[in-house]
Protein backbone atom coordinates (compact mmCIF):
# COMPACT_ATOMS: atom_id res chain seq x y z
CA UNK A 1 0.00 0.00 0.00
CA UNK A 2 2.53 2.47 1.02
CA UNK A 3 4.63 1.54 -1.70
CA UNK A 4 1.88 2.07 -4.26
CA UNK A 5 1.48 5.56 -3.14
CA UNK A 6 5.06 6.29 -2.84
CA UNK A 7 4.94 5.46 -7.10
CA UNK A 8 2.02 7.60 -7.26
CA UNK A 9 3.40 10.27 -5.88
CA UNK A 10 6.66 10.05 -7.69
CA UNK A 11 5.02 10.21 -10.59
CA UNK A 12 3.56 12.78 -9.82
CA UNK A 13 6.21 14.79 -8.96
CA UNK A 14 8.27 13.62 -12.45
CA UNK A 15 5.14 15.37 -14.31
CA UNK A 16 5.39 17.99 -12.47
CA UNK A 17 8.93 18.52 -13.14
CA UNK A 18 8.53 17.96 -17.08
CA UNK A 19 5.53 20.45 -16.91
CA UNK A 20 7.72 22.99 -15.32
CA UNK A 21 10.25 22.44 -18.02
CA UNK A 22 7.47 22.66 -21.02
CA UNK A 23 5.94 25.97 -19.47
CA UNK A 24 9.72 26.83 -19.62
CA UNK A 25 10.81 26.72 -23.23
CA UNK A 26 7.42 27.84 -24.12
CA UNK A 27 7.60 31.21 -22.35
CA UNK A 28 11.03 32.05 -21.91
CA UNK A 29 12.22 33.45 -25.44
CA UNK A 30 8.89 35.45 -25.01
CA UNK A 31 9.57 36.73 -21.44
CA UNK A 32 12.74 37.49 -22.99
CA UNK A 33 11.33 39.78 -25.39
CA UNK A 34 8.90 41.74 -23.37
CA UNK A 35 10.97 41.93 -20.79
CA UNK A 36 14.35 43.26 -23.18
CA UNK A 37 11.50 45.85 -24.35
CA UNK A 38 11.63 47.77 -21.19
CA UNK A 39 15.07 47.62 -20.48
CA UNK A 40 17.73 50.34 -21.59
CA UNK A 41 20.64 49.20 -24.22
CA UNK A 42 23.15 48.12 -21.32
CA UNK A 43 20.96 45.94 -20.27
CA UNK A 44 19.53 44.07 -22.93
CA UNK A 45 23.25 42.67 -24.15
CA UNK A 46 23.98 42.19 -20.39
CA UNK A 47 25.05 39.02 -19.64
CA UNK A 48 24.32 37.22 -16.75
CA UNK A 49 20.49 38.58 -18.08
CA UNK A 50 19.41 41.36 -15.22
CA UNK A 51 16.29 39.24 -13.66
CA UNK A 52 16.08 42.45 -11.49
CA UNK A 53 16.48 45.86 -13.80
CA UNK A 54 15.50 49.22 -13.64
CA UNK A 55 11.99 48.94 -16.46
CA UNK A 56 12.39 51.85 -18.75
CA UNK A 57 9.56 52.99 -21.14
CA UNK A 58 11.92 54.88 -22.99
CA UNK A 59 12.20 52.02 -26.24
CA UNK A 60 8.49 52.34 -27.04
CA UNK A 61 9.12 56.56 -27.26
CA UNK A 62 11.83 55.45 -29.63
CA UNK A 63 9.25 53.25 -31.43
CA UNK A 64 6.95 55.56 -31.53
CA UNK A 65 8.68 58.95 -32.20
CA UNK A 66 11.29 57.77 -34.66
CA UNK A 67 9.03 55.76 -37.39
CA UNK A 68 5.65 56.40 -38.18
CA UNK A 69 4.55 53.69 -36.14
CA UNK A 70 1.05 54.63 -35.14
CA UNK A 71 0.03 54.99 -38.91
CA UNK A 72 1.40 51.65 -39.70
CA UNK A 73 -0.49 50.32 -37.27
CA UNK A 74 -3.74 52.04 -39.21
CA UNK A 75 -2.69 50.34 -42.24
CA UNK A 76 -2.48 46.86 -40.60
CA UNK A 77 -6.09 47.93 -38.55
CA UNK A 78 -7.89 48.68 -41.95
CA UNK A 79 -6.07 45.73 -44.16
CA UNK A 80 -6.93 43.10 -41.62
CA UNK A 81 -10.26 44.77 -40.27
CA UNK A 82 -11.32 44.67 -44.17
CA UNK A 83 -9.91 41.92 -45.03
CA UNK A 84 -12.71 39.95 -41.83
CA UNK A 85 -15.17 41.85 -42.83
CA UNK A 86 -15.14 40.72 -46.61
CA UNK A 87 -14.08 37.44 -45.66
CA UNK A 88 -17.03 36.91 -43.60
CA UNK A 89 -19.85 38.80 -45.22
CA UNK A 90 -18.86 36.34 -48.48
CA UNK A 91 -17.44 33.19 -46.81
CA UNK A 92 -20.63 32.76 -44.42
CA UNK A 93 -23.45 32.57 -46.33
CA UNK A 94 -21.01 30.55 -48.76
CA UNK A 95 -20.88 28.04 -45.76
CA UNK A 96 -24.58 28.02 -45.06
CA UNK A 97 -25.47 27.13 -48.76
CA UNK A 98 -22.63 24.17 -48.15
CA UNK A 99 -24.09 23.00 -45.58
CA UNK A 100 -27.58 23.01 -45.99
CA UNK A 101 -27.25 21.49 -49.51
CA UNK A 102 -24.41 19.27 -48.66
CA UNK A 103 -21.92 20.47 -51.02
CA UNK A 104 -18.81 19.23 -51.46
CA UNK A 105 -16.95 20.42 -54.44
CA UNK A 106 -17.28 24.38 -53.25
CA UNK A 107 -15.67 23.74 -49.62
CA UNK A 108 -12.83 21.62 -51.47
CA UNK A 109 -12.41 23.90 -54.08
CA UNK A 110 -11.87 26.81 -51.42
CA UNK A 111 -9.58 24.20 -48.66
CA UNK A 112 -7.50 23.80 -52.06
CA UNK A 113 -7.33 27.68 -52.32
CA UNK A 114 -6.27 27.79 -48.54
CA UNK A 115 -3.39 25.14 -49.28
CA UNK A 116 -1.38 26.44 -52.43
CA UNK A 117 1.36 28.79 -51.73
CA UNK A 118 0.71 32.47 -51.74
CA UNK A 119 3.09 32.97 -54.11
CA UNK A 120 1.19 31.30 -56.46
CA UNK A 121 -1.72 33.99 -56.72
CA UNK A 122 0.81 36.95 -55.67
CA UNK A 123 2.68 36.76 -59.36
CA UNK A 124 -0.63 36.98 -61.35
CA UNK A 125 -1.65 39.87 -58.72
CA UNK A 126 1.53 41.68 -59.27
CA UNK A 127 1.20 41.38 -62.84
CA UNK A 128 -2.54 42.99 -62.94
CA UNK A 129 -2.50 45.25 -60.47
CA UNK A 130 0.83 46.88 -61.79
CA UNK A 131 -1.11 47.21 -64.90
CA UNK A 132 -3.76 49.11 -63.69
CA UNK A 133 -1.43 51.11 -61.55
CA UNK A 134 -3.26 49.83 -57.85
CA UNK A 135 -0.01 48.75 -56.20
CA UNK A 136 0.01 50.02 -52.54
CA UNK A 137 -3.93 50.95 -52.28
CA UNK A 138 -5.68 49.77 -50.18
CA UNK A 139 -8.55 47.66 -51.99
CA UNK A 140 -5.45 45.95 -53.17
CA UNK A 141 -4.58 44.28 -49.81
CA UNK A 142 -8.11 44.08 -48.43
CA UNK A 143 -9.29 42.38 -51.27
CA UNK A 144 -6.18 39.66 -51.43
CA UNK A 145 -6.01 39.19 -48.06
CA UNK A 146 -9.29 38.11 -48.32
CA UNK A 147 -7.90 35.18 -50.22
CA UNK A 148 -6.53 34.13 -46.86
CA UNK A 149 -9.99 34.84 -45.10
CA UNK A 150 -12.55 33.77 -47.21
CA UNK A 151 -11.62 30.15 -46.97
CA UNK A 152 -10.83 29.95 -43.35
CA UNK A 153 -14.56 31.59 -42.80
CA UNK A 154 -16.25 28.98 -44.62
CA UNK A 155 -14.18 25.76 -42.87
CA UNK A 156 -14.28 27.17 -39.74
CA UNK A 157 -17.89 28.43 -40.27
CA UNK A 158 -19.23 24.72 -41.72
CA UNK A 159 -19.01 22.40 -38.55
CA UNK A 160 -21.42 24.49 -36.61
CA UNK A 161 -23.63 25.33 -39.70
CA UNK A 162 -23.77 20.60 -39.82
CA UNK A 163 -24.48 20.90 -36.29
CA UNK A 164 -28.01 23.08 -36.70
CA UNK A 165 -31.26 20.76 -37.03
CA UNK A 166 -32.65 21.07 -40.06
CA UNK A 167 -36.16 21.45 -39.24
CA UNK A 168 -35.42 25.05 -37.74
CA UNK A 169 -34.47 26.05 -41.30
CA UNK A 170 -37.41 24.03 -42.97
CA UNK A 171 -40.06 25.50 -40.58
CA UNK A 172 -38.65 29.35 -41.14
CA UNK A 173 -38.79 28.63 -45.10
CA UNK A 174 -42.49 27.49 -44.53
CA UNK A 175 -43.30 30.16 -42.89
CA UNK A 176 -42.17 32.33 -46.18
CA UNK A 177 -38.99 33.66 -45.23
CA UNK A 178 -36.48 34.42 -47.95
CA UNK A 179 -32.64 32.50 -47.68
CA UNK A 180 -31.21 35.85 -46.40
CA UNK A 181 -33.94 36.24 -43.83
CA UNK A 182 -33.57 32.75 -42.87
CA UNK A 183 -30.17 32.94 -42.59
CA UNK A 184 -29.78 37.00 -40.85
CA UNK A 185 -32.64 36.41 -38.22
CA UNK A 186 -32.98 32.45 -37.83
CA UNK A 187 -29.46 30.66 -38.25
CA UNK A 188 -26.63 33.79 -37.64
CA UNK A 189 -28.31 33.98 -34.06
CA UNK A 190 -27.34 30.76 -33.19
CA UNK A 191 -23.79 30.28 -34.20
CA UNK A 192 -22.73 33.32 -32.35
CA UNK A 193 -19.74 31.15 -30.77
CA UNK A 194 -18.68 29.87 -34.35
CA UNK A 195 -18.68 33.58 -35.54
CA UNK A 196 -16.64 34.56 -33.33
CA UNK A 197 -13.89 32.18 -33.58
CA UNK A 198 -14.20 32.55 -37.49
CA UNK A 199 -13.99 36.97 -37.00
CA UNK A 200 -11.34 35.99 -34.47
CA UNK A 201 -9.37 33.59 -36.74
CA UNK A 202 -9.45 35.76 -40.30
CA UNK A 203 -8.28 38.82 -38.40
CA UNK A 204 -5.85 36.60 -36.59
CA UNK A 205 -4.21 35.23 -39.58
CA UNK A 206 -4.86 38.53 -41.95
CA UNK A 207 -2.91 40.70 -39.29
CA UNK A 208 -0.26 38.16 -39.13
CA UNK A 209 0.22 37.22 -43.08
CA UNK A 210 3.63 38.65 -44.55
CA UNK A 211 4.01 37.89 -48.05
CA UNK A 212 1.18 40.24 -49.59
CA UNK A 213 1.66 43.67 -48.04
CA UNK A 214 5.69 42.91 -48.41
CA UNK A 215 5.20 43.21 -52.35
CA UNK A 216 1.69 44.64 -52.63
CA UNK A 217 2.22 47.96 -49.95
CA UNK A 218 3.67 50.87 -50.35
CA UNK A 219 4.98 53.75 -48.40
CA UNK A 220 1.14 54.87 -47.94
CA UNK A 221 -0.48 51.28 -46.98
CA UNK A 222 2.77 49.76 -45.58
CA UNK A 223 1.53 47.37 -42.63
CA UNK A 224 3.04 46.93 -39.34
CA UNK A 225 4.48 43.84 -40.28
CA UNK A 226 6.21 44.55 -43.01
CA UNK A 227 7.60 47.75 -41.35
CA UNK A 228 8.88 45.26 -38.31
CA UNK A 229 11.04 43.35 -41.35
CA UNK A 230 12.55 46.48 -43.23
CA UNK A 231 13.36 47.63 -39.47
CA UNK A 232 15.09 43.93 -39.29
CA UNK A 233 16.92 44.47 -42.75
CA UNK A 234 18.28 47.97 -41.82
CA UNK A 235 20.28 46.02 -39.61
CA UNK A 236 19.09 48.02 -36.61
CA UNK A 237 21.20 47.15 -33.59
CA UNK A 238 18.89 48.65 -31.40
CA UNK A 239 17.66 45.35 -29.42
CA UNK A 240 15.55 47.31 -27.23
CA UNK A 241 13.78 48.75 -29.90
CA UNK A 242 13.03 46.35 -31.69
CA UNK A 243 11.80 44.05 -29.00
CA UNK A 244 9.51 46.87 -28.11
CA UNK A 245 8.03 47.37 -31.21
CA UNK A 246 7.71 43.36 -31.61
CA UNK A 247 6.22 43.10 -28.38
CA UNK A 248 3.58 45.78 -29.90
CA UNK A 249 3.00 43.73 -32.82
CA UNK A 250 2.01 40.73 -31.23
CA UNK A 251 -0.45 42.09 -28.53
CA UNK A 252 -3.29 42.36 -30.95
CA UNK A 253 -3.73 38.86 -32.20
CA UNK A 254 -2.37 37.09 -28.77
CA UNK A 255 -5.02 39.32 -26.60
CA UNK A 256 -7.56 38.22 -29.10
CA UNK A 257 -7.05 34.59 -29.56
CA UNK A 258 -7.03 34.33 -25.65
CA UNK A 259 -10.63 35.58 -25.94
CA UNK A 260 -10.98 32.82 -28.30
CA UNK A 261 -9.28 30.03 -27.15
CA UNK A 262 -11.39 27.62 -25.90
CA UNK A 263 -12.78 26.87 -30.15
CA UNK A 264 -9.79 28.19 -31.90
CA UNK A 265 -8.52 24.39 -32.21
CA UNK A 266 -11.48 22.82 -33.46
CA UNK A 267 -11.88 25.90 -36.19
CA UNK A 268 -8.44 25.27 -37.28
CA UNK A 269 -8.69 21.66 -37.85
CA UNK A 270 -12.09 21.70 -39.48
CA UNK A 271 -11.02 21.60 -43.09
CA UNK A 272 -8.76 18.78 -42.15
CA UNK A 273 -10.83 16.44 -40.40
CA UNK A 274 -13.62 16.40 -42.39
CA UNK A 275 -11.80 17.12 -46.03
CA UNK B 1 -25.65 32.96 -51.59
CA UNK B 2 -23.03 30.91 -52.64
CA UNK B 3 -22.40 32.85 -56.09
CA UNK B 4 -20.64 36.22 -53.90
CA UNK B 5 -18.21 33.79 -52.44
CA UNK B 6 -17.55 31.57 -55.68
CA UNK B 7 -17.44 34.77 -57.94
CA UNK B 8 -14.98 36.12 -55.44
CA UNK B 9 -12.56 32.75 -55.76
CA UNK B 10 -13.03 32.62 -59.83
CA UNK B 11 -11.82 36.18 -59.55
CA UNK B 12 -8.99 35.95 -57.63
CA UNK B 13 -7.75 32.81 -57.29
CA UNK B 14 -9.07 30.97 -60.37
CA UNK B 15 -8.25 33.27 -62.51
CA UNK B 16 -4.65 34.13 -61.27
CA UNK B 17 -4.25 30.66 -61.14
CA UNK B 18 -4.98 30.02 -64.89
CA UNK B 19 -2.81 33.00 -65.51
CA UNK B 20 0.17 31.77 -63.48
CA UNK B 21 -0.03 28.66 -65.54
CA UNK B 22 0.09 30.61 -68.66
CA UNK B 23 2.95 33.10 -67.62
CA UNK B 24 4.92 30.19 -66.42
CA UNK B 25 4.67 29.30 -70.59
CA UNK B 26 6.41 32.77 -71.00
CA UNK B 27 9.29 34.18 -71.47
CA UNK B 28 8.55 37.69 -69.68
CA UNK B 29 10.35 39.75 -67.46
CA UNK B 30 8.89 42.23 -65.61
CA UNK B 31 8.65 45.33 -67.59
CA UNK B 32 9.23 43.72 -71.26
CA UNK B 33 6.99 42.28 -73.26
CA UNK B 34 5.75 38.42 -72.90
CA UNK B 35 7.48 35.94 -75.28
CA UNK B 36 5.91 32.35 -75.94
CA UNK B 37 8.43 30.02 -74.51
CA UNK B 38 6.30 26.95 -74.48
CA UNK B 39 8.14 24.44 -71.78
CA UNK B 40 11.07 26.19 -72.22
CA UNK B 41 11.11 27.46 -68.13
CA UNK B 42 10.64 24.19 -66.81
CA UNK B 43 13.16 22.52 -69.21
CA UNK B 44 15.73 25.74 -68.00
CA UNK B 45 14.55 24.50 -64.53
CA UNK B 46 15.37 21.04 -64.80
CA UNK B 47 19.07 22.66 -65.59
CA UNK B 48 19.23 24.97 -63.12
CA UNK B 49 21.47 23.78 -59.71
CA UNK B 50 19.90 26.33 -58.04
CA UNK B 51 16.10 24.73 -58.62
CA UNK B 52 17.70 21.51 -57.30
CA UNK B 53 19.25 23.13 -54.19
CA UNK B 54 16.25 24.33 -53.10
CA UNK B 55 14.45 21.31 -53.56
CA UNK B 56 16.86 19.88 -51.67
CA UNK B 57 16.48 22.38 -48.63
CA UNK B 58 13.15 22.44 -48.97
CA UNK B 59 12.93 18.72 -48.18
CA UNK B 60 15.83 19.13 -45.89
CA UNK B 61 13.63 21.67 -44.02
CA UNK B 62 10.23 19.84 -44.45
CA UNK B 63 11.55 16.44 -43.01
CA UNK B 64 13.21 17.29 -40.11
CA UNK B 65 10.79 20.30 -39.19
CA UNK B 66 8.02 17.52 -39.32
CA UNK B 67 9.94 14.94 -37.44
CA UNK B 68 10.32 17.23 -34.30
CA UNK B 69 6.70 18.79 -34.06
CA UNK B 70 5.13 15.51 -34.40
CA UNK B 71 7.60 13.63 -31.85
CA UNK B 72 7.09 17.02 -29.84
CA UNK B 73 3.78 16.96 -30.06
CA UNK B 74 2.66 13.61 -29.34
CA UNK B 75 5.16 14.15 -26.02
CA UNK B 76 3.25 16.99 -25.17
CA UNK B 77 -0.19 15.42 -26.03
CA UNK B 78 0.24 12.33 -23.83
CA UNK B 79 2.16 14.74 -21.16
CA UNK B 80 -1.08 16.91 -20.76
CA UNK B 81 -3.37 14.07 -21.10
CA UNK B 82 -1.74 12.39 -18.01
CA UNK B 83 -1.65 15.45 -15.81
CA UNK B 84 -4.17 18.36 -14.57
CA UNK B 85 -1.63 20.16 -13.33
CA UNK B 86 -1.95 23.67 -14.75
CA UNK B 87 -4.11 22.97 -17.41
CA UNK B 88 -5.97 26.03 -18.00
CA UNK B 89 -2.58 28.06 -18.06
CA UNK B 90 -0.88 25.29 -20.28
CA UNK B 91 -3.49 25.49 -22.82
CA UNK B 92 -2.90 29.15 -23.01
CA UNK B 93 1.14 29.07 -23.21
CA UNK B 94 -0.02 26.39 -25.87
CA UNK B 95 -1.98 28.52 -27.62
CA UNK B 96 0.26 31.52 -27.74
CA UNK B 97 3.32 30.83 -29.77
CA UNK B 98 1.55 29.77 -33.19
CA UNK B 99 -0.72 32.92 -33.12
CA UNK B 100 2.35 35.15 -33.08
CA UNK B 101 3.23 37.30 -35.84
CA UNK B 102 6.01 35.09 -37.55
CA UNK B 103 7.73 38.32 -38.12
CA UNK B 104 7.97 38.62 -34.25
CA UNK B 105 8.78 34.97 -33.61
CA UNK B 106 11.21 35.81 -36.40
CA UNK B 107 12.72 38.83 -34.68
CA UNK B 108 12.36 37.25 -31.20
CA UNK B 109 14.72 34.34 -32.03
CA UNK B 110 17.47 36.63 -34.36
CA UNK B 111 18.20 38.51 -31.25
CA UNK B 112 18.27 34.95 -28.89
CA UNK B 113 20.41 33.21 -31.04
CA UNK B 114 22.85 36.53 -32.05
CA UNK B 115 26.12 34.85 -32.53
CA UNK B 116 28.16 37.04 -29.92
CA UNK B 117 25.32 38.87 -27.59
CA UNK B 118 22.60 36.46 -27.52
CA UNK B 119 21.75 34.90 -24.79
CA UNK B 120 21.58 31.36 -26.05
CA UNK B 121 25.17 31.47 -26.75
CA UNK B 122 25.85 32.76 -23.37
CA UNK B 123 23.72 29.64 -21.70
CA UNK B 124 25.35 27.21 -23.88
CA UNK B 125 28.60 28.31 -22.47
CA UNK B 126 27.73 28.69 -18.99
CA UNK B 127 26.80 24.77 -19.48
CA UNK B 128 30.56 24.51 -20.70
CA UNK B 129 29.13 24.19 -24.38
CA UNK B 130 31.02 26.21 -26.96
CA UNK B 131 29.15 28.70 -28.73
CA UNK B 132 27.41 28.48 -32.21
CA UNK B 133 26.17 30.39 -35.00
CA UNK B 134 23.08 29.01 -35.01
CA UNK B 135 21.38 31.22 -38.78
CA UNK B 136 25.37 32.37 -39.70
CA UNK B 137 26.24 28.70 -39.76
CA UNK B 138 25.68 26.86 -43.60
CA UNK B 139 25.45 23.65 -41.66
CA UNK B 140 23.09 24.84 -38.70
CA UNK B 141 20.57 27.56 -40.31
CA UNK B 142 18.66 24.78 -41.39
CA UNK B 143 18.21 23.12 -38.00
CA UNK B 144 17.96 25.84 -36.44
CA UNK B 145 15.18 27.29 -38.69
CA UNK B 146 13.33 23.77 -38.03
CA UNK B 147 14.00 24.42 -34.22
CA UNK B 148 12.17 27.87 -34.28
CA UNK B 149 9.50 26.29 -36.11
CA UNK B 150 8.58 23.34 -33.71
CA UNK B 151 8.63 26.27 -31.21
CA UNK B 152 6.16 27.67 -32.81
CA UNK B 153 4.21 24.49 -34.14
CA UNK B 154 4.65 21.67 -31.72
CA UNK B 155 2.01 23.31 -29.35
CA UNK B 156 -0.76 23.05 -32.30
CA UNK B 157 0.19 19.55 -33.26
CA UNK B 158 0.10 19.01 -29.16
CA UNK B 159 -3.30 20.46 -29.42
CA UNK B 160 -4.72 18.71 -32.04
CA UNK B 161 -3.71 14.92 -30.89
CA UNK B 162 -4.82 15.84 -26.98
CA UNK B 163 -8.65 16.70 -28.82
CA UNK B 164 -7.57 13.02 -30.58
CA UNK B 165 -6.78 11.11 -27.32
CA UNK B 166 -9.66 12.64 -25.23
CA UNK B 167 -12.19 11.05 -27.92
CA UNK B 168 -10.46 7.42 -27.71
CA UNK B 169 -12.76 4.73 -26.49
CA UNK B 170 -11.74 3.76 -22.83
CA UNK B 171 -13.10 0.57 -22.87
CA UNK B 172 -9.93 -0.03 -25.00
CA UNK B 173 -7.31 0.95 -22.17
CA UNK B 174 -8.83 -0.82 -19.76
CA UNK B 175 -9.03 -3.87 -21.54
CA UNK B 176 -5.21 -3.03 -21.83
CA UNK B 177 -4.64 -2.61 -18.49
CA UNK B 178 -5.88 -5.76 -17.68
CA UNK B 179 -3.92 -7.45 -19.96
CA UNK B 180 -0.87 -6.17 -17.98
CA UNK B 181 0.53 -3.55 -21.04
CA UNK B 182 2.20 -0.40 -19.55
CA UNK B 183 4.33 2.33 -20.55
CA UNK B 184 6.47 2.00 -24.06
CA UNK B 185 4.25 -1.30 -24.96
CA UNK B 186 0.88 0.14 -24.24
CA UNK B 187 1.89 3.18 -26.18
CA UNK B 188 2.87 1.20 -29.43
CA UNK B 189 0.28 -1.01 -29.40
CA UNK B 190 -2.47 0.82 -28.00
CA UNK B 191 -2.39 4.45 -28.30
CA UNK B 192 -0.43 5.11 -31.74
CA UNK B 193 -2.60 2.69 -33.36
CA UNK B 194 -5.54 4.45 -32.14
CA UNK B 195 -4.22 7.96 -32.71
CA UNK B 196 -2.88 7.65 -35.96
CA UNK B 197 -5.83 9.18 -37.81
CA UNK B 198 -5.33 12.53 -35.25
CA UNK B 199 -1.55 12.38 -36.08
CA UNK B 200 -1.61 12.38 -40.08
CA UNK B 201 -4.16 15.06 -39.68
CA UNK B 202 -1.93 17.21 -38.00
CA UNK B 203 1.20 15.63 -40.46
CA UNK B 204 -1.21 16.97 -43.41
CA UNK B 205 -1.76 20.41 -41.87
CA UNK B 206 2.19 20.81 -41.08
CA UNK B 207 3.15 19.43 -44.52
CA UNK B 208 0.86 21.98 -46.47
CA UNK B 209 2.41 24.95 -44.48
CA UNK B 210 6.26 23.42 -43.95
CA UNK B 211 6.48 22.91 -48.24
CA UNK B 212 5.36 26.65 -48.74
CA UNK B 213 7.62 27.68 -45.36
CA UNK B 214 8.65 31.52 -46.20
CA UNK B 215 8.01 33.69 -43.40
CA UNK B 216 10.54 32.67 -40.39
CA UNK B 217 12.70 31.99 -43.14
CA UNK B 218 12.76 35.49 -45.47
CA UNK B 219 12.84 37.42 -42.13
CA UNK B 220 15.97 35.75 -40.33
CA UNK B 221 18.00 34.72 -43.34
CA UNK B 222 16.38 35.64 -46.78
CA UNK B 223 17.97 32.56 -48.02
CA UNK B 224 21.44 32.55 -46.30
CA UNK B 225 23.97 31.91 -45.32
CA UNK B 226 24.90 31.85 -49.00
CA UNK B 227 21.67 29.32 -50.35
CA UNK B 228 21.87 27.32 -46.97
CA UNK B 229 18.58 27.80 -46.48
CA UNK B 230 16.64 28.84 -49.81
CA UNK B 231 14.02 26.90 -49.93
CA UNK B 232 11.94 26.49 -53.51
CA UNK B 233 9.33 29.44 -52.05
CA UNK B 234 12.13 31.84 -51.22
CA UNK B 235 14.17 31.33 -54.59
CA UNK B 236 11.25 31.40 -56.65
CA UNK B 237 10.11 34.97 -54.93
CA UNK B 238 13.52 36.08 -55.40
CA UNK B 239 13.09 35.17 -59.01
CA UNK B 240 10.14 36.81 -59.13
CA UNK B 241 10.40 40.22 -57.14
CA UNK B 242 13.79 40.77 -56.93
CA UNK B 243 15.07 39.63 -60.11
CA UNK B 244 11.90 40.74 -61.66
CA UNK B 245 11.89 36.88 -64.22
CA UNK B 246 7.81 36.60 -63.86
CA UNK B 247 8.09 33.38 -66.54
CA UNK B 248 10.59 31.48 -64.84
CA UNK B 249 8.99 32.28 -60.95
CA UNK B 250 5.78 31.05 -61.84
CA UNK B 251 7.31 27.45 -63.48
CA UNK B 252 9.30 27.41 -60.26
CA UNK B 253 5.53 28.22 -58.18
CA UNK B 254 3.74 25.70 -60.54
CA UNK B 255 6.48 23.20 -59.37
CA UNK B 256 6.00 23.69 -55.77
CA UNK B 257 2.61 23.92 -56.12
CA UNK B 258 2.58 20.68 -57.68
CA UNK B 259 4.40 19.11 -54.92
CA UNK B 260 2.31 20.59 -52.09
CA UNK B 261 -0.52 18.81 -53.80
CA UNK B 262 1.41 15.20 -54.53
CA UNK B 263 1.88 15.61 -50.26
CA UNK B 264 -1.49 16.06 -50.04
CA UNK B 265 -2.59 13.49 -52.01
CA UNK B 266 -0.24 10.87 -50.12
CA UNK B 267 -1.96 11.91 -46.50
CA UNK B 268 -5.12 11.97 -47.91
CA UNK B 269 -4.59 8.33 -48.17
CA UNK B 270 -2.68 7.49 -45.19
CA UNK B 271 -5.41 9.32 -43.26
CA UNK B 272 -7.74 6.43 -44.72
CA UNK B 273 -5.69 3.59 -44.35
CA UNK B 274 -4.92 4.33 -40.87
CA UNK B 275 -9.05 5.01 -40.23
CA UNK B 276 -10.35 2.44 -37.69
Amino acid sequence: MVTRRLAAGLARLQDGVQIAVVATVLVAPVIWMVTAGFKDSDAVTAMPPQLLFHPTLQNFTTVLTTMPFLRFGLSSLIVAGGSTVLGIVLGVPAAFAVSWNRMHWPALLMLAARMAPGALFLLPWFVMFSAIGAIGSFWVLIVTHAAITLPLALWTMLPFFDALPRELVEAARIDGCSDVAVLWRVVLPLVGPGLAVSVILCFVFAWNYFLFSLVLSDIHSRTLIVAAFNFVGEGVTDWGALMAAATLIALPPVAMTLLGQRWLVAGLTAGAVKG
Amino acid sequence: MLLPGLGFVALMIGFPLLYTLWLSLQHFSFGSAPRFAGPGNYARLLQDPKFWEGLRVTFALYALSLALQLVAGLYLALLLNRTRLLRGLLRTLLVSPFVMPPVVVGMMWLVILDPSLGIANWLLQTVGIPPALWLASPQWVVPTIAMIDTWQWAPFVALILLAGLQTLPTDVFEAADIDGARGWALLRRVTLPLLAPSIVTAATLRSVDLLRFFDIIYITTQGGPGDASQTLNIYAFKQGFVFLDIGYASALMVTLTAIVIGAVVVLVRLRRATQW
